[in-house]
């Protein structure tokens, strides 16, 4: 955190000030490592395994903050009888399809009742599990219950079972971290969590991206519920995210698979109309009750007086997914040939996305290519910087794609909101004009749309329907007719339809057309037509919550869950840790942040059986957002890859799986193609060692804004790999001089930086040694050098698509590439060591068959 | 005079972020200093210059049991990091040594040279015990941190300060910084942080320069961070040598008379 | 909002990126250079990377360094400076000899006493071209005179040689008059004397001014040194014209002894850092310390040749040759043995471990800058 939210960590190091203990868990020793109390070098692609054992270790001490569990999780609820673990299925649940190459989530069900997850259904590949065939109808609040934890099939029991072998001795061979050390962390976070304590988790993308990425999550999520860390200040778990805004292009989402405010996407499997999509998605139970109103206002957004609900609000018109378009699988149709078009905004694909031999074959073989960047980057370059056009492979000549680069204006020459870790909202200003014909995104996308609309209202075509309902008339200003972000914001927070009255949040919406609302989330960020993101009085001159700098969503509530923060009389666990309470005289939530609870609603109201809406949340309630209200420890619906989160090793590992026979997660996307070789599951002779990935204080993502810069370049100017003197040693390298790292993806050249920081591992009796690799590096720029993203696979997470980029093997010798060479690999089978034989061949649906 | 404006460097809060640096240039417009991979952790820096006025410097350690590794992992490991800058000395070699006056202590009691007086003589550089200031080749003058006078002026905080997230940089009254450092290094002391010491917060501690205005608390030698353990402004010693000088001045003089008068009184006979 | 006319803008793509630039990336249509750094004149973003020549660890480093890299800027002075060592040493050594000669050598030393007044002269000029070629800005030497800073011996030099050449230039152009103006040359010889005296001697202690390790651990030396070879060059020179006599007796004791002094300031000079060797090193090592031996070896040579000071003119010239050979070499083996001083980080922390650092005051200095009362002119 201290390397790339170097600013967001002086609260760190605040808390670090006034006697927090700092715990560092990262394969290398960083510059965080170095302000911490305490460095875990862990391997990387095992932390599953890490924080498992601590789940294990905090249930065999009984150190779970006992009244929070009962109380807030679902820990007391009774699972169905078919439920099969992995404990039982050697790696497995209950529900593997092979045919499909997926699980059935049936099993995974509550007794007696059933779940939405919250938000809708997302399952990437329209299943039969998903939508409208889901497959318990019952309301989630009809659970079965067993408050003393003791029935063997209750949440509890389960996932006491589930982790019984993740003992110390295991998370030692598996991560290689000493027994020692590990039973130091697990006393310091017991020691640090419950009633008067907590302690908070803080993760970025050395968690997420893992064919595993999500149950990383998982787990923390389980062990800060089981700690009653959860909702508490000094709690929680914290989403570092990439850079800046990332957070709200989730939540105003560029993801193909998602509306404004995580609203699920109609698949043309399920959602043929309206009602069907909601029937599909709705949950009868808790706040997601009111998701109709949201999908209604976000078309009402949209389309204006043109949806109807007699038209069914244009919904029949809109596009579908018809399997999965995320990126690796859009960009590998794109290699084959089949996409034609290619937006890139502000992201730099030919260098930060993974196989980056393999995007700019489909940039390559794409018909036109628009690339909106601050510089000529790699991806605006492919067609005569890549290093396959620079080694002779592919000649320019050659390339038929059509380019078209727009500059774009930086983001003191446009104003908007960044919406960043803590779900924060902040207006910046605009400072200066953008030079030349440099403009915002806004501008481009806001005339792009505009002339579309003109063209779709000449054409009088059916298929153009959507663009001439649009409502796009944005007020622009000054001679480049720049359109008002602050209207867009306006309609992302609401209004009333069709006077545009502001909301003051998404409590005023309905789903009857009269109201239009961009993005439910954010609604309330313009209320009283007041910019509430702009807000910006100095802490020092408000409470330690700070509402009134900028705007958080939902609602300004700056701690989530935060009604778990007291007990269910409504007192705070602890009068030190206090965040919200029931103020008895005034009937009413109320506290030091905006509540996560209905404001009205008493303590010890419950719902009556069979209630829907609202009603059915009750006093206690502190996850609204789950149809049954309660923080899951086992996720019985919303995830592919199981209920509950399990260590598998990543494709490519260097150990055998110690716990189970199925070595991998057996929902990975996997892409087996001759342009994106694999290695061995395990024990590759040729790359035996463990790569990861990391940055740089110093550089910036891609490097598209860092790279460019003398000021930045110089202070980290050369591509280097970091390994420990052990490693240099074995492969005879110098410290300072040429190495190559090599994949079967490809081959990179870096200078070698020998540096104690990084530590081989004792991994199941093996020593393994891990070679650091920035990815900031690219052909173009005035510090240039071998990209990081030319080793990496495309394989993902099934959740989200994310790919593998933190756990691979590789190979690293002296001496400086001859060519992209790429050394042998496996054949195209994929490796059956991955899977135990029952899960089968799995096959990406829109691929082509392997050639 | 207004009271005397520095620094306090406080390393036991810095990450390592560089910011500084960049602050630095960046509000200075100074150029770049090449790309030059070092291979030295992650400074790639190296040193002050005449175009780089706050420099970096990280030092990996390995740390024996016996001193406590800092933090317990099995293999004690630190990373220190310090953020170095001109130390605006009260007794400053670099102004001292310059003939032109260019180099002048300024309102704040920080030294400045100035550029438009400079003419390149290059005995500043040499002059200075911390190896800080230097001439540039293209450009010709002699170039430092000016503890940011242009801001100073305007009463605005220098632009290393500012941008240092974890206030490791910490920009005041010289007077008043130093009870705060005495402060911190209590306490580091009381949570059993061994080797850190205060480097130049007064004349006592480091005679030979007076005292520095832009002083450091480090976590170990002055050494580790290239920093030298008992500086001496050149001046102070100058009376000596000018002594010597006189007193073999006086004796080529007479030798001259004495020759003169034997080889005259030779030349009679 | 200021609207910014429209015109095409340099853009970040690979024709920026061929083109020279400053190394600061500010585009002059939409930002001011203004900085205090921004006037620093930039030719190319790749000065010497002399920062990162790291020098090689040792094992027997007493102290730990940082990753070997220099502690201090090495001087930045090019050849002209040791040249002018040489040459304003000669000169000031002749200057001196030629006040004595007028004062106290009588008729018989008139043309020696010409003589060194001319090379006065000639080494004063040819000096102060020489320390204006070494300047950043050579156009601003006149800034040398703008002020007078007594702690500054490059101050003090600077007037010194400004005085001398103009005592001297007085000396030279008005000695040979009557009356008053002759008065007034001879005023000028005599006071070119004795700022001569102080001319040969002050580059040691300018040199010793600094935090160069091994110059300030020489600071009494140096001095001499410079003053005796200064004699000895002088002597040098003198004696390859042709002259008889006293002024051959003259010259040759004047050089004797001054090779004598320049002898014994060496030897003293290798023992001057009897606590921290490694702050001589540069001195018995590698090629500084050979030029060190050769600039010994050579004055030993032409004190040994000049012998007694009856020997033939060959002699003379051979002695001559190899004295001023010696002091050039002594010259060039300080100035390098310096650098290389100041690039050597060992020699700096162990010195002032060994107590040659502020520990060696016998009190502490006053902690305020030093006041200038003599008046500085702006």
């Amino acid at each position: 955190m201290a390397e790339n939210h170097p600013v967001g960590f002086q609260w760190v190091m605040e808390a670090r000030e006034r006697g927090a203990t700092l715990i560092h868990v990262d394969p290398r020793f960083t510059r965080t490592s170095a302000m911490a109390d305490i460095h875990v070098p862990i391997r990387p692609g095992s932390d599953i395994a890490w924080l498992g054992g601590l789940i294990r270790y905090v249930l065999e001490k009984e150190a779970y903050f006992k009244e929070y569990v009962v109380a807030f999780t679902n820990a007391p609820v009774i699972l169905r009888e078919d439920f099969r673990d992995t404990e039982d299925l050697d790696g497995l649940f209950s529900g593997w399809s092979a045919k499909d190459g997926e699980y059935q989530v049936d099993s995974w069900q509550y007794e007696g009742a059933g779940t939405v997850p919250a938000a809708g259904h997302k399952h990437l590949p329209a299943g039969s599990t998903a939508g409208a065939d889901a497959p318990d109808k019952r309301p989630a609040t009809l659970q079965q219950r067993d408050e003393t934890l003791q029935h063997p099939r209750c949440v509890f029991q389960v996932l006491r079972r589930h982790f019984s072998r993740y003992t110390p001795e295991i998370v030692e061979q598996i991560c290689g971290v000493p027994r020692s050390l590990f039973e130091k962390v697990a006393e310091a976070l017991i020691r640090n969590s419950g009633r008067e304590r907590t302690s908070a988790f803080c993760y970025a993308v050395g968690w997420t991206h893992h064919s595993v990425g999500v149950q990383y999550i998982r787990t923390a999520a389980i062990l800060q519920l089981l700690l009653g860390n959860i909702g508490r200040p000094g709690g929680g778990i914290i989403a570092l995210r990439g850079h800046a805004s990332i957070q709200g292009s989730t939540d105003i989402p560029t993801l193909f698979n998602i509306f404004p405010g995580y609203l699920p996407m109609p698949t043309t499997a399920h959602g043929a109309t309206l009602d069907r999509y909601i029937q599909g998605n709705t949950s009868p139970t808790g706040w997601w009750s009111e998701f109709p109103k949201y999908i209604v206002s976000l078309l009402k957004a949209w389309f204006g007086d043109a949806a109807t609900k007699q038209n069914d609000y244009l919904w029949a018109a809109l596009p579908r997914l018809t399997g999965d378009h995320s990126h690796l699988t859009t960009v590998v149709d794109m290699a084959d040939g089949k996409v034609p078009g290619y937006f890139v905004m502000g992201e730099n694909p030919a260098v930060g996305s993974p196989n980056a031999a393999l995007q700019r074959k489909g940039l390559r073989n794409a018909k036109w290519v628009v690339v909106r960047d601050l510089a000529m980057i790699e991806t605006a370059e492919f067609w005569k910087s890549a290093p396959e056009v620079q080694s002779g492979e592919v000649r320019p000549e050659d390339i038929p794609t059509e380019v078209f680069f727009f500059p774009a204006a930086a983001h003191t020459e446009k104003e908007g909101t960044f919406t960043n870790t803590q779900r924060l909202l902040q207006w910046r200003e605009k400072a200066v004009e953008p030079p030349g014909d440099a403009r915002s995104e806004l501008h481009f996308v806001f005339h792009l749309g505009r002339r579309l609309i003109e063209k779709a209202r000449a054409s009088g075509k059916e298929r153009d329907l959507l663009l001439r309902s649009l409502v796009w008339d944005y007020p622009t200003n000054g001679e480049v007719e720049e359109p008002s972000a602050e209207a867009v914001l306006t309609e992302i927070n609401g209004y009333t339809w069709p006077e545009r009255k502001p909301v003051k949040g998404y409590t005023e919406l309905k789903n009857d057309g009269t109201t239009a609302c961009g993005c439910w989330i954010y609604s309330g960020c313009f209320a009283g037509g007041v910019n509430q993101t702009a807000r910006r009085r100095p802490g020092r001159e408000q409470s330690w919550v700070a509402p009134e700098w900028g705007w958080a969503w939902p609602a300004n509530r700056r701690t989530l869950y935060n009604r778990a923060s007291a007990d269910l009389e409504g007192r705070p666990w602890s009068e030190r840790k206090r965040l919200v309470w029931w103020d008895a005289a005034t009937r009413t939530w109320t506290g030091e942040d905006v509540p996560d609870i209905i404001a009205d609603r008493d303590p010890s109201y419950r719902a009556p059986p069979g209630v829907e809406g609202l009603a059915s949340i009750g006093g206690n309630t502190a996850f609204l957002m789950q149809s049954d209200g309660l923080g899951w420890i086992h996720a019985p619906t919303g995830l592919i890859d199981g209920p509950l989160p399990t260590h598998y090793e990543p494709p490519e590992s260097v150990a055998k799986n110690a716990l189970y026979g199925q070595q991998c997660n057996p929902a990975r996307l996997e892409y087996p193609r001759r342009d994106n070789l694999y290695h061995r599951a395990w024990d590759d002779p040729t790359y035996p060692f463990v790569l990861t990935t990391f940055r740089l204080t110093e550089h910036h993502t891609a490097g598209g804004m860092s790279r460019w810069l003398w000021w930045l370049s110089e202070l980290q100017p050369q591509m280097f790999v970091e390994i420990s003197p052990e490693l240099a040693r074995l492969r005879g390298i110098e410290h300072g001089a040429w190495a190559t790292v090599s994949t079967a993806r490809g081959s990179i050249e870096a200078r070698a930086l020998v540096t104690r920081r990084l530590r081989p591992l004792e991994v199941r009796g093996k020593t393994v040694h891990t070679i650091g690799v920035p990815w900031h590096w690219g052909s173009v720029g005035r510090t240039t050098g071998g990209s990081a993203n030319e080793l990496l696979a495309f394989v993902a997470d099934p959740n989200v698509s994310i790919m593998e980029s933190k756990a691979l093997t590789a190979d690293i010798r002296p001496g400086r590439v001859e060519a992209a060479r790429r050394g042998p690999a496996l054949p195209l089978e994929s490796d059956p060591r991955r899977d135990l034989p029952q899960v089968g061949q799995h096959e990406m649906p829109s691929q082509e068959p392997l050639r | 005079m207004t009271a005397a404006k520095g620094f306090f460097t406080d390393t036991s809060l810095c990450i390592g972020c560089k910011a500084c640096e960049v602050a630095c240039k960046q509000w200075n417009q100074l150029p770049a200093d090449g790309l030059h991979f070092s291979g030295n952790s992650y400074d790639n820096t190296g040193h002050l210059g005449a175009s780089t006025w706050r420099h970096v410097a990280f030092v990996e350690q390995t740390l024996p049991a016996a001193l406590g590794a800092e933090n317990d992992s099995s293999v004690g490991m630190r990373w220190l990091m310090e953020s170095d800058v001109c130390k605006h000395c009260q007794r400053a070699g670099c102004l001292e040594a310059c003939p032109t006056g260019a180099i002048i202590r300024t309102e704040f009691d920080s030294v400045y040279v100035q550029p438009d007086v400079c003419n390149g003589c290059g005995y500043c550089v040499a002059a200075c015990p911390f190896g800080v200031i230097d001439r540039r080749d293209d450009d010709g003058r002699a170039w430092k941190c000016t503890l940011c006078y242009d801001r100073l002026s305007d009463g605005m905080t220098p632009a290393c300060a500012k941008s240092c997230p974890t206030e490791s940089i910490q920009f005041g009254d010289v007077e008043e910084l130093r009870v705060r450092a005495e402060g911190r290094l209590a306490q580091l002391e009381q949570r059993g942080v061994r080797g850190a010491q205060l480097y130049g917060q007064d004349a006592r501690s480091q005679p030979g320069t007076g005292g520095l205005n832009a002083f450091f608390l480090l976590l170990d030698e002055p050494e580790v961070y290239n920093l030298p353990p008992d500086p001496v402004v050149p001046t102070v010693k100058g009376r000596e040598s000018w002594t010597f000088a006189g007193l073999a001045a006086a004796g080529m003089f007479l030798t001259a008379v004495a020759g003169a008068v034997l080889a005259r009184s030779r030349s009679i006979r | 909002m200021t609207t910014v006319p429209v015109h095409p803008v340099p853009f970040l793509g690979p024709r920026e990126l061929s083109r020279d630039t400053d190394g600061r990336e500010v585009d002059p249509s939409l930002g001011l250079l203004q900085g205090e750094g921004a006037a620093q004149r930039v030719r190319t973003p790749e000065p010497h990377p002399g920062h990162l020549a790291p020098t090689r660890l040792d094992a027997a480093a007493r102290t730990p360094t940082y990753y070997g890299l220099p502690v201090l800027q090495e001087p930045v002075w090019i050849w002209t400076v040791p040249a002018y060592l040489f040459v304003g040493g000669l000169a000031g050594a002749a200057s001196a000899l030629g006040a004595a000669s007028l004062i106290a050598g009588g008729p018989a030393l008139e043309r020696l006493e010409i003589r060194c007044r001319v090379l006065g002269l000639v080494g004063d000029v040819l000096g102060s071209g020489l320390l204006i070629a070494d300047l950043g800005r050579p156009g601003r030497f006149f800034n040398m005179l703008r002020v007078f800073r007594p702690t500054s011996p490059m101050s003090v030099g600077s007037w010194i040689l400004a005085l001398s050449g103009a005592a001297n230039g007085a000396g030279v152009l008005l000695g040979r008059r009557r009356g008053v103006l002759g008065a007034a040359g001879r005023v000028g010889t005599a006071a070119g004397g004795g700022l001569g005296a102080l001319l040969a001697g002050y580059t040691g202690v300018l040199l010793a001014n600094t935090a160069v390790p091994l110059w300030q651990a020489a600071r009494r030396e140096l001095p001499v040194l410079f003053v005796g070879s200064g004699m000895a060059s002088a002597g040098a020179v003198l004696e390859l014209f042709p002259d008889s006599g006293a002024s051959r007796k003259l010259t040759h004791w004047y050089g004797s002894i001054g090779k004598v002094v320049a002898l014994g300031a060496m030897v003293a000079m290798e023992r001057s850092a009897p606590r921290a060797p490694r702050v001589t090193e540069p001195l018995r090592s590698g090629a500084t310390g050979a030029l060190w031996r050769a600039g010994l070896a050579l004055t030993a040579a032409g004190l040994f040749a000049s012998g007694l000071g009856n020997g033939t003119r060959r002699r003379e010239r051979i002695a001559a040759a190899l004295t001023l050979a010696g002091a050039l070499a002594t010259r060039l083996a300080v100035v390098h043995a310096g650098k290389r001083s100041a690039r050597d980080p060992r020699a700096t922390f162990e010195g002032q471990r060994a107590g040659m650092g502020a520990a060696e005051l016998s009190r502490a200095p006053v902690p305020k800058p030093a006041a200038f009362k003599l008046p500085v002119v702006r």
